[in-house]
């Protein structure tokens, strides 16, 4: 099906930096990046925007930077969201075909569908996605609807992904006041993974984690679908916070160190001698004893990996067979993927991004993952919608919305 | 009555009130008053069941329907509940006999609560008594018979009794989390219910600096059907003044202070220990101010109890005319099963058609005020239930005082789904401010036991609410955590 390229943007208000992407879709589904505005954020904790009126200038800068340099007038966009009171459930809806109907209707797999959704949540929470993991026919798996097969019992299983509605509202809020048109939500982990796997991946079982400044993100793909998602409101802001607390550094410094000196791995002989920060004129400035810096740092992130293993369902770690894949900037922590090795013990990525033509470099950072995943998650959503209805919309359903 | 220098003052007597929990949530209610430890107020079970009689902690007790029921419940049907209690009538009149206030706990919509109260408030209107009544009305889940059985018996109990204090079980839940049990939630209403039998009892039997009495109480709850308002908190340490005011507002029956902005008059009860001060009295009125308005009467009392030690108690009560409640509930629109979205205050003295034989008892009986024995209410302790590890009890031993400042911060958090809502418990243990009440807070507290950690410097996330994430304060540095 032909189709013409198309441009997308996707924002992510993150703890550490605000940043757009535009995108182009290429006909080929090939992507290509425009342009990036990126500022550093203020008002955001923990993934949650707590000074409106701080982030709403940031944004509207980075705004500017990426209509700049992406010469493009941007009107609408993705918008990742996180945060602790974000999580997502499986649940799975079960329907009974009646009686004198041997075939499975469009409308039985609907009602199954509609079941699977209605997952008890908080009454202050709101959906944020249903995601449709895959359908069982009769107690046997099938990744396709199974319109038209006999069977007696439809069950569709779905991975629901819901937060505090207002929270949500109100960052919606703050990009409309820009003024820009909120296309669609997307739990950023979620569309982090459309960046870091790719669907063998997804299919051999990928944990995605993605670390940024002040949350820690992560999907769990199994089997080609999802299967965990949330959020631990811990991220790169802590380790600084750590490092402010144990050694008594302003921040500034404290974050210096954590980002010239650091190492996460625990290796004693990187542990050894001081870590200095020099001034100026040369002078060592900071003296901080490397091995309780490295300490610092490798405990906060490995009580987070940790977390984030505790969060996943029983024996998923086992069923991973591509591996672990980080993101967000607080990965770029050096020793971190021996440290993340040491917890899950499985391989360990930082994932590059694919497919991307243009000035890749810059964007083969994994802090832009989740951006850059947006713009991915808007062509799976994209080609959901223009779909021509009946069989075709079918298959795209199936795809729906995240290529699983 | 006999005349005393002090007898205008109203003080009433703490050995003559006796609190009467009725049924099995009005059992729930005794037991956590007589855990808490209540000023000498008498306690007083009724229940039809046997084992639950057995079982119970309150000192005295009244079967019902020993010969009717034998031994067992009244089933849900309050019929059956009304004959038990009539059986053991005498009873009742004799325990009853010589007090000046009778509280009735009773939850509403079973058998022995819905059928026994009625009967019980009567009885203590013959004899003479003030009659407070606290009802709980069923949560929505618990279905409509049980909440017709509910209603049938807050129209008996508005007429017999001299106030009424209705808490709707459905506004209760928002004070537990969504997915915490039912358990808790019924565990939270027997919390408030108990907290402001606690705070009204205070406010009666201290005698104060500026005195309030019954009959300022029920001035504040007005005089026809009408939507009580009620807040109560307790905090210690420095900034207490705000804090209690924080908590008092944060009670559901409150709305967070939106539902005070139409009462017109508004009992204000503050008590504190030795050193309360003018300047936090004025902080804490200002304060206020911003929340009633500006024409409300304000029924301003304060007492001074030694016992009460740093700690400080705020009682609001107020009320609002029926109907004048749903704009300004914003619950009220999604608990469509709800019976009334908040509660109903009646005080009908002069109605009381089936049985009169004497005029009602309206006008206080007075007594000469008896200095308070707060040993009184320390010797009732019971054994804290050990939940908490023996080593977390000694770090609370030791700084008593920090406990309180933590309990402040998770009142405040309370209706975040991110904090354990616990907040009813702490006004009844600082008040006293002795180590054994510390202890008694802290059993079944749980996620509460990483909060002694709190008072450690939180770099970029000072003043934040605890992080708290699966038992631990994330925002603290494992470095220092785990070195512990």
């Amino acid at each position: 099906m032909a189709r013409r390229s198309k441009i997308h943007v996707g924002i992510e208000i993150g703890t550490s930096k605000t940043c757009l992407v535009v995108g182009e879709v290429k006909p080929d589904s090939a992507i290509k990046i425009l342009g990036i505005g990126e500022t550093k954020s203020a008002g955001v904790r923990k993934g949650e925007i707590f000074d409106y009126a701080q982030t709403r200038a940031c944004l509207r800068d980075a705004l500017a930077k990426a209509e700049d340099a992406a010469d493009v007038e941007i009107g609408s966009v993705y918008l990742a969201v996180t945060g602790a009171h974000i999580q997502g459930v499986n649940h799975r809806g079960t329907y009974r075909l009646p009686d004198g109907e041997p075939v499975v209707g469009p409308e039985h797999v609907e009602e199954a569908r509609t079941i699977a959704r209605e997952v008890q949540i908080p009454a202050d929470h709101v959906y944020i996605h249903p995601i449709i993991r895959n359908y069982w026919l009769d107690g046997l798996e099938h990744s396709t609807s199974p319109v038209g097969l006999f069977g007696k019992t439809v069950e569709a299983d779905f991975h629901v992904v819901h937060g505090i509605g207002t929270r949500i509202q109100n960052s919606i809020k703050l990009v409309r006041e820009m003024p820009l048109e909120v296309d669609d939500i997307v739990f950023s982990p979620i569309a982090t993974a459309q960046m870091a796997l790719n669907r063998d991946q997804r299919e051999r079982g990928a944990l995605v984690i993605d670390i940024g400044g002040g949350t820690t993100d992560y999907a769990l793909y199994i089997g080609g679908v999802i299967t965990a998602s949330g959020c631990i409101p811990v991220g790169g802001d802590h380790v600084t916070n750590d490092i402010h607390l144990v050694t008594n550094l302003p921040f500034s410094k404290a974050e210096q160190l954590k980002v010239t000196e650091g190492d996460a791995s625990g290796d004693p002989a990187r542990s050894v001698g001081t870590a200095r920060l020099h001034d100026d004129r040369g002078f060592a400035e900071v003296e901080v004893s490397r091995a309780v810096l490295n300490e610092t740092i490798r405990q906060r992130l490995e009580e987070t990996l940790r977390l984030v293993l505790r969060q996943l369902p029983d024996g998923a770690v086992e069923a991973i067979g591509a591996g672990v894949f980080l993101t967000g900037g607080t990965s770029l922590m050096r020793g971190f993927d021996e440290l993340a090795y040491q917890v899950f013990g499985r391989d360990i990525y930082r994932p590059e991004s694919p497919e991307i033509s243009g000035i890749q470099a810059s964007f083969r950072d994994p802090r832009y993952a989740t951006a850059i995943g947006l713009i991915r998650y808007a062509l799976i959503v994209e080609a959901e919608r223009v779909s021509p209805p009946g069989f075709f919309g079918r298959i795209a359903r199936m795809f729906w919305p995240l290529g699983n | 009555m006999i005349s005393h220098s002090r007898a205008s003052r109203q003080i009433i007597d703490p050995a003559s009130v006796k609190v009467i929990g009725i049924g099995g949530a009005g059992g729930n209610l005794l037991e956590r008053i007589a855990l808490d430890g209540m000023d000498a107020a008498g306690l007083l079970l009724l229940h039809a069941d046997a084992r639950v009689l057995a079982s119970c902690v309150t000192p005295e007790k009244i079967h019902l329907g020993k010969s009717l029921l034998k031994g067992l419940g009244a089933g849900g049907d309050p019929e059956l509940g009304e004959k038990a209690a009539l059986e053991v009538e005498a009873d009742l009149r004799r325990a009853i006999k010589g007090q000046q206030v009778i509280f009735v706990c009773v939850g509403l919509g079973g058998g022995t609560g819905s059928g026994a109260a009625p009967v019980a408030a009567r009885i203590a209107r013959e004899e003479g008594a003030f009659v407070v009544v606290f009802a709980t009305m069923p949560f929505a889940f618990e279905g409509k018979r049980r909440r017709e059985q509910a209603e049938v018996a807050i129209r008996e109990l508005s007429a017999l009794s001299d106030a009424l204090i209705t808490f709707d079980n459905n506004r209760m839940g928002e004070l537990v989390l969504a997915k915490q049990g039912a358990h808790d939630a019924f565990a939270a209403t027997d919390r408030i219910v108990c907290e402001s039998i606690r705070s009204i009892i205070r406010m009666v039997t201290r005698q104060g600096l500026i005195h309030l009495g019954l009959d300022e109480m029920m001035r504040a709850l007005g005089d026809g059907r009408s939507h009580c308002l009620f807040g109560c908190g307790t905090a210690a340490g420095k900034d207490r003044s705000s804090a209690v005011l924080r908590q008092a507002l944060a009670s559901p029956l409150l709305d967070q202070g939106a539902l005070l902005k139409k009462a017109d008059t508004v009992l204000v009860h503050l008590c504190g220990g030795e050193d309360l001060t003018l300047l936090e009295i004025e902080l804490l009125m200002q304060s206020l101010q911003k929340f009633v308005p500006l024409d409300a009467n304000l029924l301003f009392g304060a007492a001074v109890d030694p016992a009460m030690g740093s700690s400080l108690t705020l009682t609001l009560i107020s009320s609002l005319p029926e109907g004048s409640i749903e704009v300004a509930s914003r619950e009220s629109s999604e608990s469509a099963t709800a019976f009334e979205p908040a509660p109903i205050v009646s005080r009908e003295p002069e109605i009381a058609p089936t049985f009169e034989p004497e005029p009602a008892p309206a006008p206080m009986p007075v007594q000469p005020a008896s200095p308070m024995e707060d040993d009184l209410f320390v010797a009732r302790h019971v054994e804290p239930e050990p939940l908490m590890e023996p080593a977390r009890l000694e770090s609370l031993d030791t700084a008593p005082e920090e406990y309180h400042h933590e309990q402040e911060q998770e009142v405040d958090v309370a209706p975040k789904p991110a904090a354990p809502a616990r907040p009813w418990k702490k006004s009844a243990d600082s008040q006293a401010g002795e180590q054994q009440k510390v202890k008694l807070s802290v059993k079944a507290s749980g996620a509460q036991s990483e909060l002694s950690l709190d008072s450690v410097p939180r770099g970029r996330f000072e003043g934040e609410n605890p992080n708290v994430f699966e038992g631990e304060d994330l925002d603290l540095p494992p470095f220092l955590r785990k070195k512990k």
